[in-house]
């Protein structure tokens, strides 16, 4: 495969189709905008430049996909690309993460996938990506197979001249051809409707869709049409009791939409040291997260739907692609009783621990999460009370809210330490746990107000890589003795005496 | 209970160079001021103008140059030890910072012109998600220390 290829030709068409979506708005204002006087050449003018401007676009797309090649060649996928100045990106197999497949609209008929390359994504190196827009499946997997076996057998040298025992184990592997895949999890259809009516985007739905109508209004014959309903039903609460009916179900009926678009078949599979997730429904997404990228694990209980126990599960990954934009923050299982979640995490990663007793927070920790946040919410109350004075005084329901929300916030609170596994436990809105791995965590912190040292209390915070940037996980108001603890158990030095005890022991054995 | 607090402070130059920083912004804050009092006489203000603009940078001066900055350098510690960076920082909130040498990535020393004046540079430890700062450390000592930890810090053998 070392010969050069091009994509398939339908490349030209997605990226026509592509730069017109970008163009859509100037192309519209340029069509309805100087419709003035008729029968003159002006009129026209528009649709010719229009017309010009497609047919330009269109020769850019057929002059890049001829210019753009590819090719496997000592070990690099070779790319050459570039209008007018030739540009060559060079990618070593061994920097290739892996290869994330997506299905549009006009890849599914004609059985083709885009490509993009992922590589470790340390900033400097964000060049290094590259995406193909259209190649067959064969040719993907072709690829994939060649990179994956180069691979393997640059690991393989690698590891042997360091260790000769792995050698042994390599071999074992090799034979073994088609790689051994494993189904772990399936959404069901039902699952999804609860996740689209649970999901904060409904409200989003639902403000849009209010939006929408109040663009709409005048073309809508609102008058009229309350008119006549106002004759059937004389309560003017009904009619809006429906029409905010009617706005929650169209909301819904979207949301639901939307949901299976984006989520519809979403599988998770193990495919050796890879998980791949697949989902989508006109456009087919498959990503695939290497096993020792990822960094931490971190499950999100919506607040609506912690009361039914179902939670979602993120994985926090270094690299990851920058051309997409939630990459890093990759949805394992979007929602799932957490009773279930653990038995498939426990196939994953298996040197994970997935108990759920924490240390919490000591009492005195209460009055401090209530006082700052009541306090926050004073700053909002007051103003609204004093100027909207007799219906602002309805803020005041915010503060058993908050305190509510605050005595949560203390629930949730807390933190668990294992030999080599630091998870912690807290609550913005949604409750958070977030399982690390000691040799993952960049950094840990221990912070401390004045109020804090007075309470004996402190707050703590450890840092993991999550795509190219830190992602920070803090517990406030744990006794200090804990944070302490949880320093020293963080600490190399630490760590050294325990892995000489472990090397002695090993020899006693 | 703090018995492993890190122990190295930072170079007293510092002291000097934030007062000097203090001092800089009092002057521009000055500078408002007296615009803003020949304004109020101008236009006949109230004279609340006056007030403000005479006691707020005397305020600015007193705490930017003769507070913050002591408390600051008295409770800036830093230790580099064979295994970790441990750095403790903060005013109103203190903050201790554990930094395992193996979690670092590359070590960067700067300064600007007036550190440089004052024979002192700022050293960034990075690791993969982080950036610690230790601020204005002496500069022979900043060049010994980024070389020492360069030399200590190996890289991890797992993926970051």
């Amino acid at each position: 495969m070392s010969e050069e290829k091009r994509l398939h030709p339908i490349s030209t068409i997605i990226s026509f189709v592509k730069h017109l979506k970008d163009a859509v708005i100037p192309l519209v204002l340029l069509l309805f905008l100087n419709r003035g006087d008729q029968d003159s050449f002006l009129s026209y003018m528009p649709l010719i430049v229009l017309g010009a401007f497609l047919i330009v676009i269109l020769f850019l797309g057929i002059l890049k996909w001829w210019r753009f090649t590819y090719r496997l060649e000592d070990g690099e996928l070779r790319i050459e690309y570039g209008l007018f100045v030739k540009k060559k990106r060079y990618i070593p197999f061994e920097r290739i993460q892996s290869l994330n497949y997506s299905e549009g609209i006009l890849h599914r008929p004609l059985k083709l996938v885009k490509i993009k390359v992922e590589t470790a994504g340390t900033s400097s190196n964000l060049e290094s990506e590259a995406e193909l827009t259209a190649i067959t499946k064969e040719e993907a997997n072709e690829l994939n197979s060649i990179i994956s076996k180069a691979k393997k057998r640059m690991k393989g040298q690698h590891e042997e001249s360091r260790e000769e025992g792995h050698a042994l184990n390599e071999g074992g592997e090799q034979p073994e051809d088609i790689p051994e895949e494993k189904i772990l999890y399936k959404m069901r259809a039902k699952d999804l409707i609860i996740m689209a009516t649970t999901s904060g985007g409904v409200g989003v739905v639902i403000s849009g869709v209010l939006i929408f109508l109040s663009q709409f209004a005048e073309m809508i014959p609102y008058k009229a049409v309350m008119n006549e309903l106002a004759e059937v039903v004389e309560a003017g609460v009904l009619l809006t009791g429906i029409v905010v009916f009617f706005v929650l179900l169209v909301a819904w009926v979207i949301a639901v939409v939307l949901t299976f678009l984006r989520y519809a078949d979403f599988t998770v599979k193990l495919v050796e040291k890879d998980i791949v997730i697949t989902r989508g429904l006109l456009e087919k997404k498959q990503t695939t997260i290497p096993l020792n990228r990822i960094q931490g694990i971190r499950f999100n209980q919506n607040i609506v739907r912690e009361p039914f126990k179902y939670t979602s599960v993120t994985i926090e990954s270094a690299g990851g692609s920058a051309l997409e934009k939630d990459s890093h923050t990759i949805r394992l299982l979007p929602m799932i009783r957490t009773k279930q979640a653990t038995p498939i995490l426990q196939v994953i990663l298996p040197d994970y621990e997935w108990e759920s007793e924490f240390i919490g927070a000591p009492r005195r920790s209460v009055f401090r999460y209530m006082f700052w946040n009541l306090l926050f919410v004073t700053l909002a109350i007051v103003p609204l009370s004093y100027f909207f004075y007799p219906v602002g005084l309805l803020s005041l329901i915010l503060y058993p809210f908050m305190a509510l929300l605050s005595w949560m916030q203390f629930r949730s609170a807390g933190y668990r330490l294992s030999p080599n596994q630091l998870t912690v436990r807290f609550r913005v809105l949604d409750k958070q746990t977030v399982f690390m791995k000691r040799k993952r965590i960049q950094s840990l912190e221990l912070r401390q107000t004045w109020f804090q040292k007075k309470g004996k209390v402190a707050t703590v915070s450890a840092t993991i890589k999550s795509y190219i940037a830190g992602s920070e996980s803090s517990v406030k108001h744990l006794a200090v003795d804990d944070v302490e603890k949880v320093l020293e158990w963080y600490r190399p030095e630490g760590q050294l005496l325990e892995e000489k005890e472990k090397v002695h022991q090993q020899t006693v054995e | 209970m703090d018995r492993r607090e890190p122990s190295t402070r930072i170079s007293e130059r510092a002291l000097t160079v934030w007062k000097l920083y203090g001092w800089i912004t009092a002057g521009i804050i000055s500078l408002v001021a007296i615009a803003v009092i020949t304004l109020s006489i101008i236009f006949d203000w109230s004279n609340w103008f006056i007030v403000a603009a005479v006691v707020l940078p005397i305020i600015d001066i007193i705490l930017f140059v003769y507070i913050f900055p002591t408390l600051k350098w008295k409770r800036w510690r830093y230790e580099v030890r064979e295994e970790e960076i441990e750095l403790q920082h903060g005013i109103f909130i203190v903050k201790r910072t554990l930094v395992p040498m193996i979690r670092v990535q590359h070590v960067d020393t700067e300064q600007g012109p007036i550190l440089r004046k004052y024979r002192l540079s700022t050293i960034s430890i990075s690791t993969a998600a982080t950036v610690h700062q230790i601020p204005a450390l002496d500069l022979d000592e900043a060049d010994s220390l980024r070389d020492s930890i360069s030399a200590l810090a190996r890289v991890a053998e797992d993926d970051v």
